[in-house]
């Protein structure tokens, strides 16, 4: 079966400056969802701009439905759903306007799909898009990138700078979507929170590469992070050579390494390979397993 | 019946999900034979994925405690598993054990711990509590 979506070794900088991505392998299939995540500057963005041919590679190549999202925009664009968390929206534009534009635009359009997103988010079809507040904005963005019925929707952090309420109307929205539509999901997102409601996969973007690509319900079973008392002679070094360790960094005193398997099991791996005692292992939410993973590895101060 | 899920939980939302499906069968506020959300009730319900829902319903169907029947929905099965009194009579024991000492090192007598089980009971069975809780 042809993914949904396709990067393969994608690279790709901005003028001079060193690339934002070097060699991003990520694909998604028919129904799947992906959490992106990655701190500030990962390329999260530049990932997504580039899936949906708002940017060129500079090597590597993307498909989406097989398609090249340059070359054969058109028919992609058909098939994608996307809001951006800058959407710029014609601000003398009504919502009633935007919404005629895109209707126009797609012959699939869902007009009660419509009708009931502007219920829920209590939208006004009147209201000039100047006159909306941020988030009654990315609501609007929403049912423009939704009512056509994609068979893929991308979102770009799209709780970025909302409220609660908003962001849980936009979860509820793409989980109804999943649910009525299978429709396939690509979010970026800060809120991992909202990550793990959604379910799927997590992609963490590092470095300008894939660094964890996990599925999210057996995340918790089969990773954990270990504390390891500092002294003792004990190095990264030796830490990173125990079998199934991912990550390793200095806090404070202590070290802390992202370990692959369960605690108990874990524990024990440990504590044999560095003969030492006070070895603790815990599973950790998405949130601590996120920073553990991201977090620049600098000396901390002493 | 209504459920809670916490995504900063340590238990994934799956297992969240079964633990409280097995307390509600334990205490008969799920009864023998009686039908569950769907799977897409409940992930609306939830605001969680669809395929956590169905994790869930999946490993729940192979303990034995759920059963799907084609086209008409998911039931709590008609014969609950028993699990095997002999083998977990020794974790009870021991989780008695773990109960008692910690509620008497936290100044509790042995009448406190057993309203604690009273109240455990209740919750489990869905009756309101004897009193407030402070």
């Amino acid at each position: 079966m042809t993914p949904v979506l396709e990067f393969q070794d994608v690279w790709r900088s901005y003028g001079t400056s060193a690339p934002v991505l070097k060699g991003v392998n990520l694909s998604l299939d028919a129904g799947e969802v992906v959490g992106l995540v990655g701190r500030n500057g990962a390329g999260k963005t530049t990932l997504i701009r580039i899936g949906m041919g708002m940017l060129y590679p500079h090597r590597g190549s993307v498909r989406v439905f097989g398609m090249s999202p340059t070359e054969q925009a058109v028919a992609v664009k058909k098939r994608i759903g996307y809001v951006a968390e800058d959407q710029a929206l014609p601000p003398d534009s009504t919502v009633a306007d935007l919404i005629a534009f895109h209707r126009y635009l797609f012959p699939g359009w869902d007009d009660a799909m419509e009708r009931q997103l502007l219920n829920r988010f209590a939208l006004r079809e009147g209201a000039k898009i100047r006159q909306l507040s941020k988030g009654q904005a990315r609501q609007a963005a929403l049912v423009c990138a939704v009512c056509h019925r994609p068979e893929l929707l991308i979102l770009d952090e799209p709780g970025g700078g909302l409220d609660p309420v908003v962001r849980r109307e936009f979860l509820e929205t793409a989980i109804q979507l999943l649910n009525r539509e299978g429709t396939s999901i690509l979010f970026s997102s800060h809120h991992m929170s909202d990550v793990e409601r959604i379910g799927g996969r997590v992609v963490l973007l590092d470095g300008g590469t894939v660094r964890f690509d996990r599925d999210l319900a057996a995340l918790r079973e089969e990773v954990c992070v270990a504390m390891i008392p500092g002294g003792h002679g004990i190095d990264a070094e030796a830490i990173g050579r125990i079998p199934g360790c991912i990550r390793v960094r200095p806090v404070f005193d202590d070290w802390h390494a992202v370990m692959e398997g369960q605690p108990g099991e874990t524990q024990r791996r440990i504590a044999a390979a560095l003969r030492i005692q006070g070895v603790r292992c815990v599973p950790v939410p998405l949130e601590e397993l996120f920073i553990e993973l991201a977090v620049d590895p600098v000396e901390q101060l002493q | 019946m209504q459920f809670v899920v916490n995504p900063s939980d340590d238990l994934p939302l799956y297992r969240q999900i079964m633990r409280q499906i097995t307390e509600a069968i334990a205490g008969g506020r799920l009864q023998r034979g009686e039908k569950l959300a769907s799977h897409r009730e409940l992930s609306e319900q939830l605001v969680i994925a669809p395929l956590t829902v169905k994790k869930a319903y999946d490993e729940l169907e192979a303990l034995g405690y759920i059963e799907t029947q084609r086209g008409r929905g998911t039931f709590v099965s008609a014969t609950v598993p028993v699990t095997a009194r002999k083998r977990q009579l020794g974790h009870l024991e021991e989780a008695a054990r773990k109960l008692l000492s910690q509620a008497y090192l936290a100044g509790l007598s042995f009448p406190d711990a057993v309203s604690l089980l009273e109240e455990a009971d209740r919750e489990l069975r869905g009756i309101a509590p004897l009193q407030e809780k402070k």
